[in-house]
């Protein structure tokens, strides 16, 4: 079972929205769990939130075995600098395990046209994809039309697609039939 | 920047030097080490056990996967030839960052030869192999698509690389891949400062096939009993070897070797080789025995070329209009009938 939770407020059509991409991607349940209160004290001197200390202090939803949960946010996450600097973070979820997170504030303008809702939703829809794909153990991919290509890459379109690519869905498959309890 | 070197390019040495942390003797470990498992990934020591296996008493080591968690075991005296290896340092996992950020456009084409070196990369060539492995393949990507086991190659080098960095660097492995893919596949305007990468890593020679000698062969043929089933292996099997012959005369010589190497027969006659192609004539006896017949067969041969064109050109001409009559009747019958 997948469970999306947010951290700031969000359209009730876009929690559904995503609800049924994630569905359609794995193929597992998937519902909303609610609203839990935002980390301010993970916040840092230039206002972004640092996405490893979030997602280990952020407040519990109660899972089973094998759920994955999903917190989205508006804040801008931060990554600590790695050897040849920090990456810029569109979302993080931890490899193989329960909790991942993304951030719409990278994401364009949602403004009020329906193609503009549309983009922003797919957007959403595909780092969620993202983040919940690294719970189920995938890593990146080379693929820039499928949802696990590095969501920086300049090789990625600018309304990108929001599905898995054949070899990423089986493997993803291949985990979830081993992980269903 | 340029690929690896596929192969060391000396053929003769065959002993590299041991990749940077690589566990020689076993008494360099003890419980509670973090090592890395080639193919495998890195592993807790969690102890050293006697197991009677078969009547054998063997000392094993017993390591732990920190991904899952599953058990190796290792007999101790084999610890040395697997390639276990400690962790990579900092700066080691440092120069594999600056290898990954490196510009490289000259990927192995050839998938029998990348395949294989890809394999070798990944068991003996340490962190940096598989950071090699890696890079290859990504490259390789954005000329075409890998084909499906390649593409598990590059999944298994990159989980291995991930896990590796992530352990290193004491960070979790989702971020270890973003610092990986940050430097693969930087955003647009991104510019890092670069140190010159480590060298590439050289990879052992292949072992060449044995080529058996003259006389084993002539044995070897005596043996599958062709002459008795009536293959005829007289006439160019001496041909051969008085070639072989020829050739030894003049290896044997050196210098000289040139001028002998233009007749057969001055090279057979004098140097130190001449023996061994005389050995080899006279080694295969039974090989001859057949001999009785060769002049009959060799006539036979002689004509054959002469007698089948003769022979079948013309019978094609006559066998053609058969079965067109033949075609032709059948059907004429069957309605009769």
């Amino acid at each position: 079972m997948i469970r999306v939770a947010t951290l700031d407020p969000l359209e009730p059509s876009d929690v559904a929205f995503l609800t049924k991409a994630l569905y359609r991607a794995f193929g597992v349940g998937t519902e909303n769990a609610g609203d839990r209160a935002m980390l301010h004290h993970a916040e840092s001197k230039d206002g972004r939130v640092d996405a490893v200390q979030l997602l280990a202090d952020v407040e519990p939803v109660r899972t089973f075995a094998d759920d994955k949960i999903l917190y989205v946010t508006a804040a801008p996450l931060s990554l600590a600098p790695g050897p040849l600097g920090a990456p810029p973070c569109w979302g993080f979820a931890l490899y193989g395990g329960e909790r991942g997170v993304v951030s719409t504030s990278r994401f364009p303008a949602r403004g009020v046209s329906e193609a503009s809702v549309e983009a922003w939703r797919r957007r959403l829809g595909r780092e969620s994809i993202h983040a919940i794909g690294h719970l189920w153990d995938l890593h990146h991919c080379y693929d820039a039309k499928c949802a696990m290509h590095p969501s920086w890459s300049p090789n990625l379109a600018a309304n990108p697609e929001m599905d898995l690519c054949s070899f990423c869905r089986e493997k993803s498959e291949r985990k979830v039939r081993l992980a269903k309890t | 920047m340029r690929g690896p070197p596929p192969r060391h390019p000396d053929d003769q040495r065959e002993q590299l030097p041991p990749v940077e942390g690589g566990i020689a003797d076993a008494a360099e470990i003890t419980v509670g080490d973090r090592v890395v498992y080639p193919n495998q990934g890195v592993c807790i020591v969690a102890g050293i056990e006697e197991k009677d296996i078969s009547g054998q008493k063997l000392v094993l080591v017993r390591m732990q996967r920190e991904e899952d968690g599953a058990s190796v075991l290792v007999p101790r005296n084999k610890v040395s030839t697997i390639g276990l290896r400690r962790v990579a340092t900092t700066s080691q996992i440092e120069g594999v960052f600056h290898y990954l950020a490196a510009v490289f456009d000259d990927p192995e084409l050839d998938w029998k030869i990348r395949h294989r070196d890809n394999a070798d990369r990944l068991i003996a060539g340490g962190v940096l192999g598989v950071a090699e492995v890696v890079k290859g393949l990504h490259s390789l990507s954005r000329i075409r698509p890998l084909p499906t086991k390649e593409r598990e190659q590059y999944d298994n080098a990159r989980h291995l690389l991930v896990s590796e960095v992530a352990v290193s660097l004491g960070v979790p492995p989702g971020l270890a891949e973003d610092y990986v893919d940050y430097a693969l596949m930087p955003p647009a305007g991104t510019k890092f400062d670069l140190k010159p990468p480590p060298t590439p890593v050289m990879l052992p020679s292949r072992p060449r096939k044995r080529r058996p000698v003259a006389a084993e062969e002539g044995d070897g043929l005596d043996d599958l009993g062709l002459g008795d089933l009536g293959i005829d292996l007289g006439g160019d099997l001496e041909g051969a070897l008085a070639a072989s012959g020829g050739e030894g005369g003049a290896a044997a010589e050196g210098g000289e070797g040139t001028e002998g190497g233009e007749g057969a027969a001055a090279g057979a006659e004098g140097g130190e080789g001449a023996p061994a192609a005389v050995e080899a004539k006279a080694t295969p006896a039974p090989a001859r025995k057949p001999a009785g017949k060769k002049p009959a067969k060799a006539k036979a041969r002689a004509a054959r070329p002469a007698a089948r064109p003769a022979t079948r050109k013309p019978s094609k001409p006559a066998r053609k209009p058969a079965p067109k009559h033949a075609k032709a009747r059948k059907p004429g019958k069957g309605k009769k009938r």
